[in-house]
């Protein structure tokens, strides 16, 4: 039984990330078939993936309502809003327009869901303007530079800016293909050998996180 | 007269947030209802977009990917509008397709408000071929059979024998392709999974978030172009002559930048006013 | 010139849409109901349609279709049934909600992340180590038709000064990440031009997320602009009023509820 819960899937990882780190050097039909097939079926098992997420967020909502936890009407609401929205979208067959014109899921994503969400991430703006005006202090050297660096670039960035002071959108243009690339590209590289390195003890059996846990891990 | 000025400064920087708040939503409607519409001046990373597009061959196959949902619509939908109809009225053959899928009702609205103002046909102009899952493992199949990691398209109609993908078998066959990016699986993924195996062109749309960590793609050449945030969607409208959504709201993103500016000068003043007052908090 | 009759469906669209936007930006406020309800709607409409896509996209086009033609044309065929495996995967995925057996996902995760690991692997090293290294050490002094020369034009990104610049800035911030080796020094002088580096792509970044920000704010403003008008009814002004009148309703009853206790 440890065998099936530990050392198989442990093998499993190892010969799929071995096999497939090694098929981007083998042009040969029989790799080239194998990366296809495999990449198809990753499709198909990533949809049941996102069962899984949904249902995990049915769970949370679903326990409080019967927990009566406060706000448990408003996990009432979010349930409602699910089993319209999946109800008005298998009616409508799951197509937003038929023959050319909107259909009631279509209508549900444009009128709710798009302002919905649109509006949520909006919102920041707000507070980012708060915040700049809170916290962005020229404490330190460094943070003076931070601060000339922002406000060069949000001159230099805008019509305004670059009709009252031409020099900012040079000035950005140089910042950000170099200064900028910089420091990013310096970030790419270090990230990236992190993530090698993950995805070879992830091969090599070192790091086990993705097996969920439990004593037999 | 400094305590009046260290109290008048101490009363400002706590001022309630509500005020800043009306100032940004002032700042942002009333350019809108009263437009003063300065020049765009067009960046090279745009117009390196624009120059390669302008300069393939008709029925030239443009992949467009909707990496994004209603939360990035301001910034990446005008990108879209803009691009596709370069790409129309140049006669190319475009194919848009969507990895999130939120985003895929927006995708389809705006492909087929272009096209039908264009006068271009579905299935023989361009094809919409909506969401799948897999991010990676989709653009390796669809690298590998296109036919294969999309059996039809949006609207359900089979994807084999559709005039507008005549000799399109996999990605290498893609003349130009621009991801329009919100985040992660964007433009970088189209490039590790896609561009650096199957060899076709491509450029990057983003928004102004992820914009910055893009150079370094561009510097290198693995993007030959890269549309960043509303100013690149307005750079991208003046150049191929029509203004839209992105040119009209450079006013109010103009106002807005200066009124962030402002404040964060006088947060600064009142806050080297304080600096002196030892034992009081700031 | 006769007005553009817009369908009943739009207008009311537009009603909802602008009520459930002011709900959501009545949290400019403070915390109150009318955001909670928009919030929890945001998240159960979009739970709502991905399922529905969810269902439609995988199910019926990656999966059922390709079965149901497969055994229509080639019953026989082994090939015709390769769907099936995926499909098996993806219900070891779905016995994670049941604990006496959940242990047989572990398969499925062992399949989807070595694969995940193995293609990455080389790919990251291609596109974002290699070539990376590759534009950083690209040569400084060219062979041109008046001889050697070293581009000095800091317009040009790629010119020689600008190569160097960005030479020092990916050593100096690789460095200053290296915290295994102590900043004292020359080390330190390394450290410190990498912080000034970073602090000045930060503040390019911090000016463009202020773009971005305020671009979506402007997308928002001009759809509750464009829904003003009479020919939607007047539906911003008037939800203003109603959204305004519901929180100062609110707001009086909250601090009655207060003040009784």
């Amino acid at each position: 039984m440890i065998f099936l819960k530990r050392q198989l899937p442990l093998a499993i990882t190892f010969v799929m990330g071995v096999v497939f780190a090694l098929q981007y050097y083998i042009p040969h039909p029989v790799s080239e078939e194998a990366i296809t097939k495999v990449s198809d079926w990753m499709k198909i098992i990533s949809g049941f993936a996102l069962v899984l997420g949904i249902a995990s967020v049915f769970h949370v909502h679903a326990v409080k309502i019967r927990r009566q936890a406060p706000g448990w009407g408003y996990s009432g609401v979010l349930f409602a809003a699910i089993v319209i929205t999946m109800g008005v979208g298998f009616w409508s067959g799951g197509e937003s327009k038929a023959d050319g014109a909107q259909t009631a899921f279509g209508w549900l994503y444009d009128y709710t869901m798009v302002p919905l969400q649109g509006t949520m991430f909006s919102i920041l703006a707000f507070f980012i303007a708060s915040a700049a005006y809170r916290a962005f202090r020229a404490r330190s050297p460094e943070a003076s530079v931070l601060l000339v660096s922002a406000v060069v670039v949000m001159m230099g960035r805008v019509p305004l800016g670059q009709f009252l002071a031409p020099w900012t959108w040079d000035v950005t243009q140089w910042l950000l293909n170099v200064l900028n690339s910089a420091v990013r590209r310096a970030i790419l590289i270090g990230v990236s050998m992190g993530s090698v390195g993950l995805s070879l003890k992830i091969i090599l059996g070192k790091e086990r996180s993705y097996l969920g846990g439990g004593k037999d891990q | 007269m400094k305590g009046a000025l260290k109290d008048f400064a101490r009363r400002m920087i706590a001022i309630d947030r509500r005020i800043i708040f009306l100032l940004i939503a002032a700042a942002t409607l009333l350019p809108l209802l009263n437009p003063f519409g300065l020049p765009i001046k067009v960046s090279p990373e745009v117009k390196a977009v624009y120059d390669y597009m302008d300069a393939l061959p008709e029925r030239s196959v443009f992949l467009l990917s909707f990496d994004f949902d209603p939360s990035s619509k301001p910034e990446l939908e005008p990108q879209a509008v803009a691009l596709l109809r370069h790409a129309f009225r140049k006669n190319l053959r475009v194919i848009a397709m969507t990895h999130w899928i939120t985003g895929t009702g927006l995708a389809d609205g705006v492909v087929a408000q272009v096209a039908a103002e264009t006068g271009k046909e579905r299935g023989k102009d361009y094809v919409f071929l909506g969401w799948a899952p897999g991010g990676y493992a989709l653009i390796i199949s669809m690298g590998q059979d296109l036919y294969k990691a999309f059996p039809s398209d949006y609207s359900k109609t089979p994807t084999l024998g559709m005039p507008v993908l005549e000799g399109v078998r996999n990605l290498r066959d893609v003349n130009y392709m621009v991801s329009l990016a919100a985040g992660g699986a964007g433009i970088e993924m189209w490039y590790v999974f896609g561009k650096d195996k199957y060899r076709f062109e491509m450029a990057g749309g983003a928004t102004g978030v992820i914009a910055p960590g893009l150079y370094p793609f561009l510097r290198s050449g693995q993007i030959n172009g890269l549309i960043g945030g509303l100013q690149g969607a307005a750079e991208y409208e003046t150049l191929i002559g029509r203004k839209g959504m992105a040119v009209a709201g450079m006013d109010a993103q103009s106002a807005t930048h200066f009124v962030i500016i402002v404040l964060v000068v006088l947060c600064n003043v009142f806050y080297f006013t304080l600096r002196g007052d030892k034992g009081k908090p700031v | 010139m006769p007005e553009q009759l817009i369908p009943t469906s739009a207008v009311l669209g537009a009603w909802v849409a602008t009520g459930l936007t002011l709900f959501i930006y009545s949290f400019l406020y403070k915390d109150n109901p009318l955001f909670k309800l928009g919030e929890h709607l945001y998240v159960g409409v979009s739970i709502g349609y991905s399922v529905v896509l969810v269902w439609y996209t995988v199910f019926f086009r990656l999966l059922w279709e390709p079965l149901k033609k497969g055994i229509a044309e080639h019953p026989a065929a082994l090939g015709t049934y390769e769907p099936v495996i995926p499909a098996l995967l993806g219900m070891l995925i779905l016995t994670q909600f049941f604990p006496k057996v959940s242990w047989l996902s572990r398969i499925a995760f062992a399949f989807i992340v070595g694969f995940g690991s193995g293609v990455a692997i080389p790919r990251t090293v291609s596109s974002y180590i290699l070539k990376q290294i590759e534009d950083t050490v690209t040569p400084l002094i060219t062979m041109g038709a008046n001889g050697l020369s070293m581009g000095l034009n800091l317009a040009l990104p790629q010119s020689g000064i600008n190569t160097i610049i960005l030479l020092i800035g990916v050593v100096s911030v690789l460095f200053y990440f290296f915290f295994s080796v102590e900043h004292t020094g020359p080390g330190m002088v390394t450290a410190r031009t990498g912080i000034y580096f970073l602090m000045i792509a930060f503040g390019a970044a911090f000016g463009y997320t202020v773009m971005s920000r305020m671009s979506l704010l402007i997308g928002r403003f001009r759809d509750l602009i464009t829904f003003a008008g009479a020919e939607y009814g007047y539906a911003t002004p008037v939800l203003l009023l109603v959204t305004v009148l519901s929180l100062a309703a609110w707001e009086f009853a909250t601090r009655r509820k207060a003040g009784g206790k």
